[in-house]
């Protein structure tokens, strides 16, 4: 098992407030990780100091061997292509269609021919469960869980290793959010891809996850498979899991 | 981290076995060097005539750009399914290219955002303007409704809201449309006074300034400048608001969003605008006095007399009588434009910008009507 991503004594204060107090897990390659905890956590903020965009007060964060705080930027642009982020609302680019949202990651970081990068894009938006029809209109013409399937396109166009999601599955009507995370899970297990993904929703946890860390008062307070993170003591924990039967 | 060296150059080894067509990948399939993979397949040749067997025992990694550069060019050259089979792949890369395979069926699709021609995009744009026009039309009707409405229920006009933005168009605008206008009178002193010393008129100076700052520059200076200050601030509100949906928060909350935001910005902005106008005036004969004292030797006693004797009451009451209707024409465009953002980026600013540009257009336009119309009626 290779790690590919580790998270040290992690500590995050905004102010007096106390987001982050030591919190400490490592990811193996290959598996899909769930982070939950009540709103205001510091779950979101947890994400973006993996990802490079908020600096944590103190700690370590090394996602595939380079320490994201620690390196020179052109080692975390040289990063930035082995991980795909999909955020809350999909953030795709309101002024590009679909198509050229996906195209954006192979025109910038690629030297890919226009006559290949077409093709692939359509690849993308099929991959992940798009109509063909659905690349020519503009995100603010999709329904929500169309522009989640897009932004996942984009995130997964330069193969990445690694796959963050903030909240896949809020804004998505049942049907549809469990059609999202079953895409999601065939694709971790045929790309071989790790997942790392928040949420409050218990029905993707339970249906996808390999392993589950919950987040309170700035702590770790269960690192687990589902069932072993369901029959933990803390109240928070036997609270959330008994919202559905 | 990721062995992009070209351990294998040629990607794919050829080789007949049997009566098969034997593919052989080598080295690392990714999507970096899917360009030159790409080439080699063209390179190679393939006829759909044989079967294809697919060997995956020399291969480094495979990804889903080069799994799917490989299908694609054996589905292009009329392989089909029963034709190409797989051998000796891992597990993983097995699974990659089922998955790969089973999506690639759909066409794939490549839309760009439209590049048009020169004349539909004039088509276009006429009918963009004439919907805009409608559009305006429509919501000073709608307006209209609704402070009749205010009218017959006065309690429900938003004192503190229209005070708040009295505050915001008009006392903090101040300083700029002072200092605008007093450097326009400046200028125009200046460069009448040079005129005038030939003639050994430049006592005329003063009439100058006093009739050109308070009937024309001053209304049109200060509406330019609202137009480009609260007229933008109010589209850019209004626009957020309903891309936050707290517009339609205020229309289920039972309340109308007329007059919640547009009215007390409409008022504000009439009893702000005249205000404005005045400051103009006095801050463009300031500056046309100061000028003529340093430069032209007019005291400010005999250049003040001037003033008097030329600026009769009507062409400051035109001036000051312009302004609620330049007030009207920027609260409404704006407040309008912003109630029609829809919900992305760009159509907040695309608006902000049509906002600015619309209502200075239609200032100096409803001006030079104004001018005219005044001419014939002699006034």
């Amino acid at each position: 098992m290779e790690r590919v991503l580790s998270v040290e004594s992690l500590v995050t204060r905004f102010g007096a407030q106390v987001v982050h107090d030591g919190v400490s897990f490592g990811v193996e390659r290959g598996e899909v990780l769930a982070l939950i905890g009540g709103s205001g956590s510091g779950k979101s903020v947890l994400l973006r100091e993996i990802i490079g965009l908020v600096r944590p007060t103190a700690g370590r964060i090394e996602l595939l061997g380079t320490d994201v705080w620690q390196s020179e930027p052109y080692a975390m642009d040289e990063l930035r292509g082995h991980f795909g982020v999909l955020f809350q609302d999909g953030a795709l680019f309101s002024s590009l269609t679909v198509a050229e949202n996906v195209a954006v990651p192979f025109v910038e970081h690629t030297d890919l021919p226009r006559d290949l990068i077409a093709p692939l894009v359509g690849f993308k938006l099929a991959l992940v469960g798009l109509p063909p029809d659905a690349g020519a209109k503009f995100p603010a013409q999709l329904s929500g869980g169309m522009r989640k399937r897009a932004a996942l396109a984009r995130a997964l166009a330069l193969e990445p290793d690694l796959l963050f999601l903030d909240e896949p599955t809020s804004g998505l009507d049942p049907v549809g959010a469990r059609e999202f995370y079953r895409l999601l899970r065939a694709l971790a297990d045929s790309l071989g891809l790790t997942v790392f993904f928040l949420t409050h929703d218990l029905d993707m946890l339970v249906a996808i996850a390999d392993r589950v860390i919950a987040l309170a008062a700035g702590r770790v307070i269960a690192d687990g498979s589902v069932a072993a993170v369901r029959k933990s003591e803390d109240p928070w924990l036997q609270e959330y899991f008994a919202s559905r039967a | 981290m990721q062995e992009n060296l070209p351990t294998s150059a040629s990607w794919i080894e050829r080789k007949v076995e049997d009566d098969s067509d034997v593919l052989y990948l080598t080295g690392v399939w990714r999507l970096a060097n899917v360009a030159a993979i790409s080439g080699r397949l063209r390179e190679l040749g393939l006829h759909a005539r044989t079967r294809f067997v697919l060997d995956g025992s020399k291969l480094e990694t495979l990804d889903t750009a080069a799994g799917f550069i490989l299908l694609r060019h054996l589905a292009d050259v009329g392989c089909t399914q029963a034709m190409v089979s797989a051998r000796g792949f891992d597990a993983r890369y097995q699974r990659l290219l089922e998955l790969v395979h089973e999506r690639m069926t759909t066409p794939p699709s490549a839309a760009h955002s439209g590049h048009q021609g020169l004349l539909p995009r004039v088509g276009a744009t006429v009918f963009a303007v004439v919907r805009m026009l409608k559009m305006h039309v429509d919501f000073v009707g709608v307006v209209m409704l609704e402070l009749l409405s205010l009218v017959r229920r006065p309690g429900r006009f938003r004192a503190k809201e229209t005070v708040s933005q009295f505050e915001a168009v008009c006392i903090d605008a101040v300083p700029i449309v002072a200092l605008v206008n007093f450097l326009i009178g400046v200028v125009i002193a200046y460069v009448l006074g040079v005129q005038a010393q030939r003639y050994g008129a430049t006592l005329f100076v003063a009439d100058g300034i006093a009739l050109g700052i308070c009937r024309e520059l001053s209304p049109i200076l200060s509406s330019v400048l609202v137009a480009g200050r609260s007229g933008a601030a109010f589209t850019a509100q209004i626009g957020t608001m309903k891309v936050e949906d707290e517009i339609d928060a205020i229309s289920t909350l039972g309340l109308s969003p007329i007059q919640v935001l547009v009215i007390p910005r409409l008022v504000a902005l009439m009893v702000a605008l005249p205000l404005l106008v005045f400051v103009g005036d006095a801050a463009g004969i300031a500056g046309g006095l100061l000028v003529g004292n340093w430069q032209l030797d007019i005291a400010p006693q005999v250049f003040m007399d001037r003033v008097h004797a030329a600026l009769e009451l009507r062409h400051f009451v035109i001036g000051i009588a312009k302004a609620p209707v330049f007030a009207v024409v920027v609260a409404i465009i704006a407040c309008g434009m912003g109630l029609q953002v829809s919900r992305d980026a760009r159509s907040l600013g695309q608006n902000t910008t049509s906002t600015v540009v619309q209502c200075i257009v239609w200032v100096i336009i409803l001006d030079a009507a104004f001018a005219v119309a005044f001419q014939r009626m002699r006034i």
